[in-house]
């Protein structure tokens, strides 16, 4: 889950082939782990949780269920994803320690899903990627284009987003 | 350490659930025996407890348990009989050996093995109560002395008054002659007994008044193996033994003989008075039997063998049948313990009127209720825009139905915060001994139901809070002395509901807090610096910090500093609060407040700004409109008083202009009291608390979110965080 130590990358790799449901973000692609994907559903308008992080947009109803909803585009400092009629929230259910828990992403799209074999996949560059390396699980090489594929337990830390939402709330409050 | 199947596994878990009931019941009829003095309902209630418990262990084969119980319960006997007091010293011993019990239960559940400390304790139990039972062995544990040894003491006449040890067991008549028909086996000589010597043996607990000697059974000379025994006895015998003294006398030759003892006529009267006294308890039939002592273990074996021999074609013959045609009990007895059999039969009926449900199922039908209210709410909405009368007024009455589905269901998951309470009075007993103080506890507020969730996470720290302030509140008799208060200290615990949570209070009159050494040791430990003004409800709070301990010696119960801030951390988990208040030499009170962590409450729904938020109704005092002219002073006037006030709109940050009407919802929690400013009020509706998880912990003022009629989700505020959060930034908004 951590950064991969160059040496023994490939190894590790090897180990994520599977398949990946590719979402876009603005103008890029990345890949999901489909075993992390619940559901896809249509965009519906969250309800804003005062002070909270701005990636955090609000909540919605999962039949009964009360869902955090996470910009993603945010999360990665980029600017807000804009909602237009092919928006749509990918559902994603993350192990976190003992618990299960689910959260919603918004995508610009969702495309297809595609099947990586480990030779496929490439461990995640230092730089030039325009993410925290951490959040990158690794690089998939498609018809001569590296789709990134997203490590999603990190890039969707309840630990670290909690931490986040606390400053933001304390910030909020202090202010 | 056991290995069942599934059906086994589970009545196992049965057993270990009721067993530690039982110990509960009988720790609590001690300790009220040990203060009010022994009755003999209690002592019966105890001796139930042990018995029962025995009883099933025994069905488990849980060897151990039933050894230890059985000892415990000769005790319990002779305290029940009256031949043993019930002094201090023996509840001390009977509450130890009710751990000890509950020690075994809890290593056979986690399949762990008996340690050296265990087994320790365990001996040392056993002696101790075997001194406590003092000289006259209990008949069941001293087994017959083999006949042979004791030739010589055929003069030995039996003691003229009844011996004590028999006249306490409950199976003991005062006189009769009993019948014993014997038919020794043809191997009683081969293996080395001699019929004779049982008679003598026989001779010394009672009086052979006739005998006769069978011989019918003799083969002729030419044929007869002198190896062999052919012999049998009518026996005419008057004794004030119990059939299983008796009984035991022929232990070495019951396998190969054919033994039987009926009582006289004259017993069967008696017997039928014993078993009418017998406890209420549902027992069968041949344990009834047995516990009058008409019957004894082995001939119970025996006739349960033949009834399942001839349980063959599907035909069950009775027990009662076997037994008398077996001339083990004769009838008119089988007849009184079916009578008393069916008397405990009915009572029970009574009794148990409880039900076991597994918490998972309740959880999950609280969780169905909740879709079901919000369902509900839905189907309202959309009978009140349908604007047609009888739909609107089927809906009304269906949202009532679920209104009393929702409080009978989360009412199952309440239980009474005496059961919270009900293990402190073993835990300040002790611990007043340890301390060498002599501390009484006093409980108010039962009644009060909490959440059992909630229960079992409030239950530590409450523990640890009692511990300290008897520890170190509650001062040295000689001190109190000094200061003219009783000697005897007291520890309060009391619980109520209050504005829509549940306090929790633990009271003790003893020193109060120390301001200045708490102060000190916060200064030396650098928790606060010399210069800063503090309140005394900000030093008092100091206590909490980790590490922080003021006592001056290490005690075994407090005083290593661990456990105040886990006991705050604890309580801060299920979103409650602690506050102290303390007076100098008259004591101090930790009061915790809790949430009812009800999964569904009534909400009062307000707008800010577009979104809708809930405010727990329980809260609410009373709704106003806002007053323009007051502007932003930050009060108003309510009744020539000054509310507080406090404009969420913008401690949410929300950066809508004001909204052109704006309401005051004025608010309550503990003692301060706060005018929320609103946008429009929506009213009234119950709302199913939804956890919003980890990510939003953080958010002041926000505890949950609700589903609302129409698909939204809605947050609900936290008003007890809004409102210390308000005041203690003191923050004009």
């Amino acid at each position: 889950m951590n950064m991969l130590p160059a040496g023994d990358g490939t190894a590790q790799v090897e180990h994520w082939g599977g398949q990946y449901l590719i979402i876009q973000l603005q103008t890029e692609s990345f890949g999901v782990d489909i075993t992390a994907v619940r559901e896809i559903i249509a965009y519906v308008v969250p309800t804003q949780i005062p002070m909270m992080p701005t990636f955090v947009v609000g909540v919605i109803n999962l039949r009964g269920q009360v869902v955090p909803i996470i910009d993603i585009a945010r999360r990665f400092g980029r600017p807000a994803t804009a909602i237009h009629k092919r928006s749509c929230i990918t559902i994603v259910d993350l192990q976190e320690g003992e618990s299960r828990q689910r959260l919603g992403v918004i995508v610009d799209a969702v495309n297809e899903v595609l099947e990586f074999s480990g030779e496929q996949i490439e461990p995640a560059p230092q730089f030039g990627a325009g993410l925290r390396t951490e959040f990158i699980r690794g690089m998939a090489k498609v018809a001569n284009q590296f789709i990134t594929l997203l490590e999603m337990e990190r890039v969707l830390s309840l630990d670290e987003m909690a931490q986040l939402a606390a400053i933001a709330a304390g910030a909020a409050a202090g202010a | 350490m056991i290995d069942l199947d599934p059906q086994m596994a589970a009545a196992l878990q049965t057993f270990f659930e009721e067993s530690r009931e039982l110990l509960q019941d009988m720790e609590n009829a001690l300790l009220f025996m040990e203060n009010a003095g022994a009755d003999s309902e209690r002592i019966n209630a105890v001796f139930r407890a042990a018995h029962t418990i025995k009883g099933s262990a025994g069905l488990f084969g849980l060897e151990e348990v039933v050894r230890f119980t059985h000892r415990l319960e000769n005790l319990l006997d002779q305290i029940r009989s009256g031949v043993t007091d019930l002094t201090p010293v023996r509840i001390t011993l009977l509450l130890s050996c009710g751990d000890h019990i509950a020690g075994y239960l809890d290593r056979i559940a986690t399949d762990s093995s008996l340690d050296q400390v265990f087994l320790a304790e365990d001996l040392r139990l056993l002696g101790d109560l075997a001194a406590q039972l003092g000289s006259s062995p209990v008949a069941s544990i001293a087994p017959a002395i083999a006949p042979a040894l004791a030739p010589t003491t055929l003069a030995l006449t039996i003691p003229p008054s009844p011996e004590p040890e028999f006249s306490n067991s409950p199976g003991s008549v005062q006189t009769g002659n009993w019948h014993i028909s014997l038919r020794f086996g043809r191997d009683t000589f081969r293996d080395g007994m001699d019929p004779l010597s049982f008679l003598r043996y026989l001779e010394q607990i009672g009086e052979i008044i006739g005998i006769v000697t069978l011989t019918d059974s003799l083969p002729a000379l030419s044929q007869m193996d002198a190896e062999s025994c052919y012999l049998g006895f009518e026996i005419s015998f008057r004794s004030s033994a119990n059939k299983a003294k008796i009984a035991d006398v022929f232990d070495f030759v019951k396998e190969s003989s054919t033994i039987h003892i009926l009582p006289a006529h004259s017993q069967i009267t008696a017997y039928l008075q014993l078993i009418q006294q017998l406890p209420e308890a549902d027992q069968h039939l041949g344990e009834i039997l047995v516990s009058v002592g008409s019957l004894t273990e082995e001939e119970l074996q025996k006739a349960l063998t033949l009834q399942d021999a001839g349980n063959q074609g599907g035909q069950h013959q009775p027990l009662g049948e076997i037994l008398v045609a077996q001339k083990m009990v004769q009838e008119p007895v089988v007849q009184g313990a079916l009578e008393k059999q069916q008397q405990q039969r009915e009572h029970q009926v009574v009794e148990r009127q409880m039900l076991r449900v597994r918490a998972a199922d309740l959880d999950q039908l609280v969780n169905l209720v909740g879709e079901l209210v919000i369902a509900s709410a839905a189907n309202s909405l959309y009978a009140a825009q349908s604007n047609a009368e009888e739909r609107v007024e089927s809906a009304a009455q269906v949202a009532r139905l679920v209104e009393d589905i929702r409080d009978g269901a989360l009412h199952l998951r309440m239980i009474d915060v005496a059961e919270v309470f009900q293990r402190f009075p073993r835990v300040v007993r002790d611990t007043a001994r340890t301390l060498g103080k002599d501390i009484r506890l006093e409980i108010s507020g039962e009644g009060t139901e909490l959440d059992k969730s909630m229960a079992e996470k409030i239950t530590d720290p409450l523990m640890h809070l009692v511990r300290n302030a008897m520890d170190h509140g509650i001062e040295s008799a000689e001190r109190r002395h000094a200061l003219g208060k009783p000697a005897q200290g007291c520890i309060s615990l009391h619980a109520c509901h209050d504005a829509g949570g549940i306090i929790i209070e633990v009271r003790d009159d003893g020193g109060g807090l120390n301001r200045e050494k708490i102060l000190g040791k916060a200064i030396e430990k650098r928790l606060v610096t010399p210069e800063q003004q503090l309140s005394d409800q900000e030093i008092y709070a100091l206590i909490f910090a980790p590490g922080f301990s003021t006592a001056d010696q290490v005690s075994d119960i407090s005083g290593r500093g661990v456990g105040m801030d886990v006991v705050r951390q604890n309580i801060e988990a299920i979103r409650g609060s602690i506050e102290i208040h303390s007076t100098p030499g008259a004591g101090s009170t930790m009061r915790i407040r809790l949430p009812l962590t009800l999964s569904i409450i009534d909400g009062f729904l307000v707008k800010l700004a577009t979104d809708t938020f809930v405010i727990p109704a329980e809260s609410v005092e009373e709704c106003l409109e806002y007053p323009e002219q007051q502007g932003t002073v930050g009060y108003m006037v309510l009744r020539d008083q000054a509310l507080p006030l406090l404009h969420l709109t913008r401690v949410f940050r929300f950066d809508a202009q004001p909204e052109k009407r704006r309401n005051v919802i004025v608010v309550r929690h503990g003692q301060s009291r706060v005018g929320m400013v609103v946008g429009a009020i929506l009213g009234n509706q119950q709302t199913v608390i939804k956890p919003l998880g980890k990510l939003f912990d953080q958010v002041p003022g926000i505890s949950a979110a609700t589903i609302l009629g129409n698909g939204d989700v809605a947050p609900i505020l936290d008003i007890p965080a809004l409102i210390h959060h308000h005041t203690s930034a003191k923050h004009s908004y």
